[in-house]
């Protein structure tokens, strides 16, 4: 598959912080890429870096066969993490206006902006003024607006935060329709449920460093699978049935337990279950469950992806 | 190229969509008519007073008379001033004006505000004491009907000989006839001296009316010998032209501000960041703001020109030709150019790191002192162009659009104009590069503004 985007090797420095360290990654042509990691982990640096808003240290990013983002900026959709638009325009204006600085005649982005805005189910708010919107419609309306001149690449930075479950799905379901009109989609989020559901790759970043990169079926196979058993039953009774590594006790109380066994990679819950009954233990609920995503951000980076690792960075210059 | 001007679009049809917009447009005309209209209106339509004049005792005779007469030479003054008045009026006008009309509509404007009645036979009859006070009040009253009621009852004495009065009003707050009795008792006594030292009454009216034709000569006036309001009309318009210079730069300046924070507060500088580059974005709001500055400015200036055209042509034909003498209108131009430049793009590079006025406050407060020496040292550059220290400060790059502005039509040596026009275009390239990078740096940072961050923020903009 052609590359979109390929980062080499890249940094970012803001005085004595090292924000990124030798990134390296890969988004394929037509791929939805998830860029994953907690609040602070690089994330929203490695995006301006690729947008060309702010130069790398070091390393060499290339995107859309360009050197800087900058060159081809008419061809990549941006949704930046804080979301704003001016707040007296109507959905319309401010759509054709984004979509005229990116090449697109005022004329033409008025016309797919009401387009684009009855598909999303907006037709009645196209006359509002932006204040006058919920905060979920404000967010569609600027994804549109980052998309109405018809990109080759987006961006989205942190697309779900603060919208409502209704309103994520929505989303999904746009970002997915990008994808499938032929668009490459990168995305950032620290919620890893909807990378799990979007995404053909993702990239772990933790601390400013790359953790993982790979689909999410093999992200998920770096971490083992594990046991849930409820019951009056001993830790180290369990941590005796065949394939089991490690126990740890999830929580307890009036006689009973929940226990978390983690599995040998390959060993199988049938044994384990077999042997439980034979050995007579008080098992009231048996589990063998899959590793999310979630689990395997933390085996892979020892990081909660809901840590915050912000750190306040000295004046840096757009570009 | 065509982003810039995209964005200067918006961020004119913003401003130029909002009803604030308009208000400011219509504010000065409507103030400048107001100003002029309304205090016209208050005196035209202040009510006449009735007065009543009661002399106290034998010592007082003469006095109600002589109040009378002064009355008399005022209304006369009056009608005279009124009949000028409307001679010129016609003579501006080329006999368009109807003289008789012109006469009375400004005699309506100066019309007296004392009429002197019989005194009520009550009163005439009452004893002077508690009965003549109780009358008194009586007829200044409420209580007494419109048709009988008097607005003030004037009790006229004199003592060791000179003139007084005790005034009765029934406002009182209204100073207006004890003010007129004092002026008619001054007058009368006047009079009454120069008639006791032996000097005839007429003498002392002719004295009264004598003005001194003096005129003002100078070899640098426009005929080479005496001075007219042709030769004083320069530093007039230089004054008007640095006011209104100083005044477009505060606003376009502030409005920058404050649509930079806003772009910035709602985190649109970012998304516009990913569409344009800073300079595209910072060129763009500065015509965007220059563009609305400059219709308020033609706005305004076309009405000025309308209403001078209208009611005194020859002053706006001087003020025309004063303009068009060597040039004077481009330099005000440049001078315009100049100071918005300096002033816009520093105040668009603080927006960028503010969210709020306040987070501004560290760095405009000395701004705006700076912008203030300017507005004080106009005046003096009105009187004396050529002070010491107008020219000093002329140099000083941020002063000058303001300072050579009120100077350029006083003829100043060429080398101050253009060594500061100089000084003031390098000044603005430099602010342009400067702001420029601090802009940058200030788009995508959430550092709290100070004078470290933003002397960091040029420093290293250029990245």
């Amino acid at each position: 598959m052609t590359a979109a985007l390929t980062l080499d090797g890249v940094g970012k420095r803001y005085g004595d912080f090292q924000a990124v360290r030798d990134l390296s990654f890969e988004v394929g042509k037509g791929q939805i890429c998830g860029f994953l990691g907690p609040n602070g982990a690089g994330k929203t640096s490695t995006l301006r870096m690729i947008l060309g808003l702010q130069p790398a240290t070091t390393g060499r990013i290339e995107i859309l066969g360009a050197d800087n983002g900058r060159k081809v900026r008419d061809r990549i959709g941006f949704l930046p993490e804080e979301r704003g638009l001016y707040k007296k325009m109507t959905p319309v204006d401010a759509i054709a206006f984004f979509g005229s600085l990116k090449g697109v005649p005022t004329a033409e982005g008025r016309r797919r902006a009401k387009e684009l805005l009855d598909a999303q189910g907006l037709g009645a708010s196209k006359a509002k003024k932006m204040k006058e919107l919920s905060k979920g419609m404000a967010q569609k309306v600027q994804l549109i607006a980052s998309i109405v001149h018809k990109p080759e690449f987006v961006i989205l930075d942190e697309p779900f935060s603060g919208l409502d479950p209704v309103n994520q799905q929505g989303l999904e379901a746009m970002i997915r329709g990008l994808a499938a009109d032929g668009a490459t989609v990168l995305f950032s989020t620290h919620v890893m449920q909807h990378a799990e559901r979007l995404c053909d790759k993702v990239v772990l970043l933790a601390r400013g460093r790359k953790a993982f990169e790979g689909t999410v079926t093999e992200a998920r196979a770096t971490s083992r699978r594990f046991l849930e058993l409820e019951g009056d039953i001993a830790a180290d009774a369990v941590s005796r049935l065949p394939g089991v590594t490690g126990v740890e006790i999830v929580s307890e109380g009036d006689g009973a337990r929940v226990l978390r066994a983690a599995m040998a990679a390959g060993a199988g819950g049938q044994e384990a279950l077999k042997a439980a009954f034979l050995t007579g233990l008080d098992v009231r609920r048996f589990e063998l469950r899959e590793p999310t995503l979630h689990d395997a951000f933390i085996g892979l980076t020892g990081d909660h992806p809901d840590q915050d690792q912000s750190v306040s960075k000295p004046v840096e210059a757009a570009r | 190229m065509k982003r810039t001007l995209l964005i200067a679009r918006r961020e004119f049809m913003a401003y130029v969509r909002t009803v604030g917009f308009w208000l400011s447009l219509l504010s000065l005309p409507l103030f400048g008519l107001l100003g002029g209209v309304i205090p016209l209106l208050v005196k035209s339509s202040e009510p006449m007073r009735e007065v009543v004049l009661v002399e106290e005792g034998p010592q007082a005779t003469g006095l109600a008379k002589a109040v009378q007469d002064v009355m008399a030479a005022d209304a006369e003054r009056r009608a005279q001033r009124a009949a000028d008045a409307a001679e010129k009026a016609q003579t501006s006008a080329g006999g368009a004006v109807d003289s008789k009309a012109a006469r009375d509509a400004v005699a309506s404007l100066t019309k007296e505000r004392v009429r002197i009645v019989p005194a009520p036979p009550a009163l005439a009859s009452a004893t002077p004491g508690p009965a003549r006070d109780a009358v008194v009040r009586r007829l200044l009253g409420e209580d007494t009907p419109k048709d009988q009621r008097l607005d003030a009852i004037v009790f006229l004495t004199r003592q060791d000989g000179k003139p007084g009065a005790r005034v009765w009003t029934a406002k009182a707050s209204d100073a207006t006839v004890e003010d007129f009795v004092k002026d008619s008792l001054r007058s009368a006594n006047r009079r009454q001296v120069f008639q006791d030292a032996g000097i005839d009454p007429a003498i002392v009216v002719a004295t009264d009316r004598f003005k001194a034709d003096v005129k003002a000569f100078s070899p640098r006036s426009a005929s080479g010998g005496a001075v007219s309001m042709r030769d004083r009309l320069p530093g007039i318009v230089g004054f008007g032209a640095a006011f209104l210079l100083w005044s477009l730069v505060i606003t376009g300046a502030s409005i920058l501000l404050n649509s930079v924070m806003e772009e910035k507060a709602n985190k649109i500088l970012e998304v516009l960041l990913s569409s344009a580059s800073a300079t595209e974005i910072l060129a763009g709001k500065v015509l965007g703001v220059a563009m609305l500055t400059l219709t308020v400015l033609i706005v305004w200036s076309g009405l000025g020109a309308f209403g001078l055209l209208s009611a005194k042509p020859e002053i706006a034909a001087d003020v025309a030709a004063v303009l068009l003498h060597n040039g004077l209108i481009f330099y005000f131009l440049a001078y315009m150019v100049g100071g918005y430049l300096m002033y816009a793009v520093l105040f668009a590079a603080i927006g960028a790191f503010c969210e709020t006025p306040r987070d501004a406050q560290a760095l405009m407060g000395p701004i705006m002192m700076v912008l203030v020496v300017p507005l004080l040292v106009l005046q003096m550059a009105l009187q004396t162009p050529d002070a010491p220290v107008v020219r000093i400060l002329s140099w000083i790059p941020f002063f000058t659009p303001f300072l050579m502005s009120a100077r350029v039509p006083s003829d100043p040596p060429m080398i101050e104009i253009v060594g500061t026009l100089a000084g003031m275009a390098i000044t603005a390239l430099a602010m342009v590069w400067l702001a420029g990078r601090a802009f940058r740096a200030g788009a995508l940072s959430d550092v709290k503004l100070s004078w470290k961050t933003f002397g960091s923020a040029i420093r290293g903009g250029g990245n």
